[in-house]
Formats: structure tokens, sequence, C-alpha cells
């Protein structure tokens, strides 16, 4: 019964995504791009969830993780004979090393992790705003490294020659994967200790809880799930350093914020909500028939609609949209929305 | 192996001590410290670190493009800017601000993040990617010749322009009643209430003078870079948050210290260094942010306990 | 008859379901003092909190001078004649004697006047005008205190609430701070006045009300202070 109930928690999110993907299957190619965006998105927020949710613990720098699995991924699929002219000045071991997409996949994950690790052993030992600067610090470094150090990518120009392989099944299965793994985590031990320890801090101490350790835990597995992401993401879009930096560490926080920052669900809802909402005006920018009116949006609308969005639900029900909680099947029987 | 070193180090302090370095060097620092004190100023009655103030010299920045555009007079641009970015201020506390207080420190920075983003893209939406010019100030931006040495005006102005603010600040805070009251607020928000301190008094009081400081940084940044775009001044609040921090939140002196010392650092490096190793001076300038952060959390001028958590 | 200074009815305060204080009622006159008594935890700084607007009252009235103070925010009900001194007095440790005094300018309600609007409080309290300029932070127990009471009256109250004013000083500062508390008394304040110090507080106020577990239990007069300790064990067990 109870194990049944927990189930919900999972086959919520599974069944958002996978209700997404099939309707996916049956739009136009223009528009398949819309989907695969949007589940991406939902690995990235589902990543970002898994620290901040679990831990409460703000982080500006996850999108560092995408960034690193992007460029992971990206170096490494580039077609061996063509390396010399995109990145002439690559390390010799990643001029030379060329793998194929799951591999450069489960590299971009990896890359993620140790990455995150490498940052968490310090940082994890700072909570509120400290930690707020100083992930957001390493937003920063990353991003002006990965501009500038042609050793180990294309610097300022954009990733070219990476193979497209990302497509409708690919994002679904990681989201899924994603999704997965999250769940798991939050309901293990590990990540039970660590929402406790969000909840109150010192009773967790009392009984023995590592609250940083149970931070650094969270926050690997989640810049790992983020390495992935950005692994996809390359494998997407031909992107750049600015691609993976301000505007997206903004729209994959205000969609966990909008969803709600506690629960799985909301990362999920908040993900495909705002996605869905981005990709109707990025269509109305330009132009669509709405109820036989041509709605002409100016470009840019879509950014102000979703940041006054996001201030408004902060302002307004700082819970999100499914105010932090878990779907449950009780829950779904009551009237929705109803927040203390 | 030491005579390249060497010489690129003789070259570097060369560099680094010219006056022209030096003066441009403290002017930035000047503007960054006034910045500094715009974002200290709120925080310290609000506990909330505003990551929208750049959008407001941002906004002040287009309020001189566009009187300029129209051909009318520096000083009307100048009314305009500080009209514009005054009025966004106030609007900006009655409506994310005020509804906002007592929530957690992070709740707040996420949502002026958003509200950030949503000056920008509206200006954006508005004046487009590349902006627009403000000519009219250009002469400001010329230089004068000190003892042979080529310096630009508004090196100068900027550093009077800030001794002045912050003189003007300091007498407001030390000399009036709602001074008095900002002061207690900052130490203990609760009992400054009890005792009768208007709490939307003084949060307006801080987010006006904040905002007029503003007014002031938007001119004297556009006089230096006339083209305002969206993402005027938005790198720059960044390092100034940054310095901010290091500098220590708590006390609006160091917060003031951290930022020019940011500033000034950053003249000086980003003047005396090759191009090779300025282009990771933000790595260098982030990365001592996080290192202050791990080892003196309550800021390098800070005195006393951290009491940022405080609650 | 004309309206009470301070008229607290029915007053019901709650913490997340449970409540701290349960239907208590009491009135303060102008020109006298009201003790309130009880155990640690009784509720006793909780209903000066819910007075001040500081907490939200579940059910119940606070009225001053018959006009009701319910929904206010702090800040408004010290500018309507309402003064705390805080449990532990939380002064301005960083700021000067005279900038802690200045704040309680900010309660009050007929300006600051001609000449020093100081010149009132320094009077009944010499010592301040000697330390006018130093750093609150640095004056000892006693003269914290005497400044925490003399923040509370540069605003000219009509209603004085003093939490545990005796906590953590010396036999003689108590003495002192009681006795300023009847000067004041004369003068026409209504002072509610909140004590672990029973005997002491019973014979200096006009009448003390018992409150435990939330709930006035028994009211003493100054005439029951001999045996007050007598009383309240007898009560309590």
């Amino acid at each position: 019964m109870r194990a049944s109930l927990r189930l919900v928690e999972l086959a919520g999110p599974v069944g958002l995504v996978l209700l997404a993907a099939l309707v996916g299957t049956t739009v136009s190619r223009s528009n398949e791009i819309y989907f695969i965006n949007a589940l991406l998105a939902v690995s990235i927020v589902v990543a970002l969830y898994t620290f901040i949710g679990n831990s409460g613990v703000l982080s500006f720098g996850h999108i560092s993780f995408v960034a690193v699995g992007a460029w992971t991924a990206g170096v490494l699929s580039v077609p061996q004979d063509e390396k010399p002219a995109l990145m002439p000045y690559l390390f010799g071991f990643l001029r030379d090393t060329t793998v194929g997409n799951v591999e450069s996949l489960a590299l971009a994950a990896l890359v993620g992790g140790v990455f995150a690790l490498l940052v968490g052993l310090p940082l994890m030992r700072l909570s509120g705003l400290a930690a707020g600067i100083a992930t957001f610090a390493v937003l920063e470094i990353t991003n002006n490294v990965l501009r500038y150090w042609e050793k180990i990518g294309p610097g300022l120009t954009t990733f070219s020659s990476v193979p497209e392989t990302t497509d409708l099944l690919q994002a679904t299965v990681a989201a899924l994967v994603v999704i997965g793994a999250a769940f798991a985590y939050q309901r293990s031990r590990y990540g039970r200790q660590l929402r406790a320890a969000r909840e109150d801090p010192a009773a967790a101490r009392a009984v023995g809880i590592s609250i940083y350790r149970q931070r650094l835990g969270a926050f690997v597995l989640s810049g790992a799930l983020a390495g992935l992401a950005g692994g996809l993401y390359v494998h997407f879009l031909p992107i750049n350093a600015d691609v993976v930096y301000l505007d997206l560490t903004f729209i994959t926080l205000a969609m966990l914020v909008i969803g709600g920052i506690t629960s799985l669900w909301g990362a999920v809802v908040g993900a495909l909500a705002v996605s869905a909402l981005d990709s109707v005006l990025a269509n109305a920018e330009n132009g669509i028939d709405l109820f036989g009116t041509t709605v002409d949006l100016r470009p840019g609308t879509r950014i102000v609609v979703v940041s006054a969005l996001m201030a408004l639900v902060l302002i307004l029900r700082p819970g999100g949209l499914t105010g932090g909680r878990e779907l449950s099947l009780p829950r779904l029987g009551r009237s929705r929305g109803v927040e203390g | 192996m030491s005579g390249p070193l060497a010489s690129g180090l003789t070259e570097f302090v060369e560099r680094a001590t010219e006056l022209q370095v030096q003066v441009d060097a403290i002017s930035l620092g000047a503007i960054f410290a006034l910045m500094a004190v715009g974002i200290g100023l709120v925080f310290g009655v609000l506990r909330l670190i505003n990551f929208a103030y750049g959008q407001l010299i941002m906004a002040g920045g287009f309020a001189l493009a566009f009187a300029s555009e129209q051909g009318w007079s520096v000083w009307v641009g100048i009314a305009l800017c500080g009209v514009v970015v005054l009025a966004l201020s106030l609007v900006m506390e009655r409506a994310v601000f005020r509804p906002l207080r007592g929530q957690s420190p992070a709740v707040m920075l996420i949502a002026t993040f958003a509200v950030a983003f949503l000056l920008q893209s509206i200006a954006l939406l508005w004046f487009g990617p590349l902006g627009k010019t403000a000519a009219s100030l250009a002469t400001l931006n010329q230089t004068v010749s000190v003892g042979g040495v080529e310096i630009r005006k508004i090196a100068i102005v900027a550093i009077v322009a800030a001794a002045v603010c912050l003189g003007l600040l300091l007498l407001l805070l030390e000399r009036t009643a709602v001074g008095l009251h900002m002061r207690a607020a900052a130490m203990d928000f609760h009992t400054a209430r009890l005792v009768g301190v208007r709490a939307n008094r003084v949060s307006g009081a801080a987010v006006l003078a904040s905002g007029v400081l503003a007014a002031v940084v938007a001119v004297l940044l556009t006089v230096q870079f006339p083209t305002v775009t969206p993402t005027f001044a938005l790198r720059e609040t960044i390092i100034v948050l940054a310095g901010v921090v290091v500098g220590g939140m708590t006390r609006l002196v160091s917060a003031t210290l951290g930022g020019f010392a940011i500033g000034y650092v950053s003249g000086v490096l980003g003047a005396a260094l090759p191009t090779e190793q300025s282009q990771y001076l933000p790595s260098f300038v982030f990365g001592l942010v996080i290192l202050v952060l791990l080892l003196r959390p309550e800021g390098l001028f800070a005195r006393g306990p951290r009491t940022v958590e405080r609650v | 008859m004309s309206s009470p200074a301070l008229a607290v009815r029915d007053l019901t305060v709650a913490y997340g379901g449970v409540s701290a204080v349960r239907g208590l009622s009491l009135t303060v006159d102008a020109g006298e003092i009201v003790g309130l008594i009880g155990p640690n935890g009784a509720g006793k700084s909780t209903t000066l909190h819910a007075i001040m607007g500081v907490v939200p009252l579940a059910a119940g009235e606070v009225s001053l001078g018959g006009r009701p103070l319910t929904g206010l925010a702090p800040e408004e009900i010290a500018r309507a004649g309402v003064a705390l001194v805080p449990e532990g007095r939380r002064l301005f440790g960083e700021l000067t004697v005279e900038e802690n005094l200045r704040l309680g300018l900010a309660a009050r309600r007929d300006g600051e006047g001609d000449g020093d609007p100081l010149a009132e409080v320094l009077e009944l309290f010499p010592v301040l005008e000697e330390f006018r300029a130093r750093r609150a932070g640095v004056l000892s127990g006693g003269q914290q205190q005497q400044l925490a009471i003399a923040r509370a009256l540069v605003a000219r109250p009509s209603v004085l609430l003093l939490d545990e004013p005796s906590l953590g000083l010396a036999p003689a500062i108590v003495d002192l701070v009681f006795s300023t508390l009847r000067t004041i008394r004369e003068r026409g304040l209504a002072i509610l006045l909140v004590e672990q110090r029973a005997q002491r507080t019973v014979a200096l106020a006009d009448r003390t009300h018992v409150l435990t577990n939330g709930e006035l239990r028994l009211t003493l007069t100054a005439s029951d202070a001999t045996d007050t300790e007598r009383l309240v064990a007898a009560y309590l067990s």
C-alpha cells in the first residue's frame, strides 16, 4: 500500500514526460525541436532539483556542470579529421581521442560529477547567501575559462561538426534516466537524511547526520545529471559558451521555482509548463493564428513573460505551482492548489 | 628562466604605476564604490541583495541616450535619468521588496534575479540588442593634459562625484533622524520597529538613496561607454556584488571598501596585464571571492562576528 | 466611566496550534502599576508581544484609551503611545547613548518641541547625561537598563510595558529601577510590569496577576506582599 503510494510520486513525473514525448511524435519536424528542448529542460531542472530541492541550499552554479558536460561530449565527438581545423590548440589527448555517442554522454556525466565533487569539497560548507554567491562565482569562472582556454575546446567560437544525435527518443530516455536517478536518490537513506537536515539542521546533527557529506553527495549526483544534460545539449544544437551561462541559469531556476523547488513533481511540471509557454510565445514571435486572430509578438516577449511569471510566483506563491509537494493519490482526489 | 619573468614583472609594475593607469583605476574604484554603497544600503535595511541594481543603471543609461537622441541638453538628460531611475527604484520597492520582506535570503536573491532578467528583457524588447547611443555626453570623455600626462576628464569627474555622494550620504546617515532610523534598522530591524521606526519609511529611504546613487553611476558609466545596450552595467554589477561580499556585507563601510578595492584592482590589472592574462581576470576575481567566503565569510574589512544569516 | 489606558480582553495567542495565552483579560489605568508574574513559559512575554503587535492574536482585543490596536504593526502601536522595554534590553550597542535615546523620538506623537527633547529623561537618569556620547554597548548592565527605560520614556507613551527589567541586575540596581518605576507612575503613566521577582513586584504594584499555563488564575494586592511566596505556592500546588 505504502509502496504503491510512493510509486505515484515516480509515476506522475514519468507519465508527464512520456505524454510530452508522445505528443512530440505527432508534430511536424520543425516543431519537434520544441519538444526535444522541453525534455532537455526537464533533465537540467531535475538535476538542479536533486541538489537545491533536497538540500534547501541555493546554487547558481549548476549550469557550469551542464557546460563542462557539453564541452566534454562536444570535444570528444567532433570527427578526428576535423579537429585540427576547428580546434587547433587542443591538448594532445583531446585531439587524438574521439568517442561514440553513448560514450560521450557517459563521459559528460562523469566529468560533470567529478567537477561537482572538486567544487563541492570546499563549497558545501557554505549555506544561505554565501552559498548563492560562491556558486555564482563558480559559474563565472567556468564561463571565463571555457571562453578563453582553447586547449580544452573551441573557446569563443561555436561548436560545429558535433554529430546531432539528440533526437526525441534520446531526450526522452535521458529525461527518464535523470528522473529515475533523482527519485532513487530522494527515496534512499542519503536523500532522506538530507531532506531531514533541510527541515531541521540542528536535529539532524543531533542524530549524527553529517550535513556536509550529504550535501556533497547530492551535489555530485546533480552535477553528473547536469553534465549528462550538457552532453545531450551539444549533440542537439551548435552551442557556444554564452548558451550555457546566465540565460540558461535564469530560465532553469525559473522553471524550478515556478514548479515548486522542493518536489520532483514540481521540477518536472515547472520545466514542461515553462517550456510549453516559451514555445507558444516563440511561435507567436514569428506570428501564429490564435482563435482566428493573428498574434504577432515582438522578439523577446517570451523572456519578459517568463521572468515576470517567475517574479510573480515568488511574491504570491513561494511554494510554486505544485506547492512544492509530490504528486499523491489522496491529493489527486482533493481540490488542487490549496496551500496553507 | 628568471629573465623573461623578471622583465615581465618590471613591465607590469611600470605600466601599473603610470599616473594615467592609476587615475583610471581609482575612478573605476570610485564608481564601483558608489554601486557597492547602493547595494549595501538596501541590504542593510532589507537583508536583500538586489541583483537588479545594474538594471536600474541600465535604465538610467537608456534615459540619457534617449535624451541625447532627442537633441535635449545634457542637463535635461541627467534630470530624466534621475527621474527614471528613482521611479523604477520605488516601483521595485513597492512591488517586489515589500512583499518579500521576511522571506529567506535565498528566495529574495532569486526574486531579484528574476526582476533583473525582466528589466533586461523589457529593454531588449524595447530598444533591441544594439541599444542606443548617448552621444551628447561624449565631451566629458576627452582628455586633459596634467603635467604631460593625458587624463580623461570623466575620471576626475567620477572621483569627485563619488567623494561628494559619499560625503552627502554620510551626512544623511549621521545627522538626520531618518539616517539614524536606517542605521538602527540595519542593526536590528525588529527592535527598531518596536521603538517606533516605520519599516516602510526606512526601506523606502534606503531604496531611494540607493536609487540616487544608481542614477549618478548611470551618468558616469554612460559617459565612458556611450553605447547603452540591455546588458549595460550587468558585468559591473556582478563584479561589484562580488566586491561587496568580499569586503563584508554587514557594514556599509566594509561593503564600500570592497567595491572600491575590486574596481581599483580590476582597473590596474586590466590595464597592466598582457591580454592573454587579463582575459582571465574574472576567474581571478571570482576565485578570490570564493576564497574569502571560505576563509573569512564575514568579509575582509568586516569586524566582529558574522551577522548576515541572523533573523 | 472613561476607558482604561490599556485594556486587554479575552486575549488568546496560539503558536502552531498550541495556545500560549488563553482568554487573558486585564486593564491598567493611568497612574497605576499592574504586575504580571508566573513561572517561565507561562505566557508573560507572549502577552506583551501580543500587545505590541509582534505576534498575531488568535482571539480577543487590545485597546488603548478605548481605541482598538488589533491588527496594527508594531511601529504603529509604538506611535499610538505604547512603549516596550524589551527583555534583555535590546539596545543598539554600536550606537551612542544619545542616538539610542533619539531613536525613542521615532514614536513621539507631539513632535520634538523646543529645546532638548531628551532633557526630561536625562533629568530622570543623570548617569545617561554623563555618558551621552558613549557607545551603549560599553555601559554596565544597570546603566543599560536605565537607558532602555529612558528610550521608552522619550516617546512620552501613555502605557509602558516592561519585560523583566530586573533580570541579571545587582540588588542595589534593582532598587533603583523599582524606585524609578514609582516615580514614573506618579507622572500618570500606566505601567504593565512583567517580572520574576514575585514579592517585590507585588509590593510595588497596585495589583499583580499570576499567570500559569497561559491563564490568569490569581490576583494579589500590595497587602499580600509579605505572604506572596506562600500564596503563590499554595495556589500552584
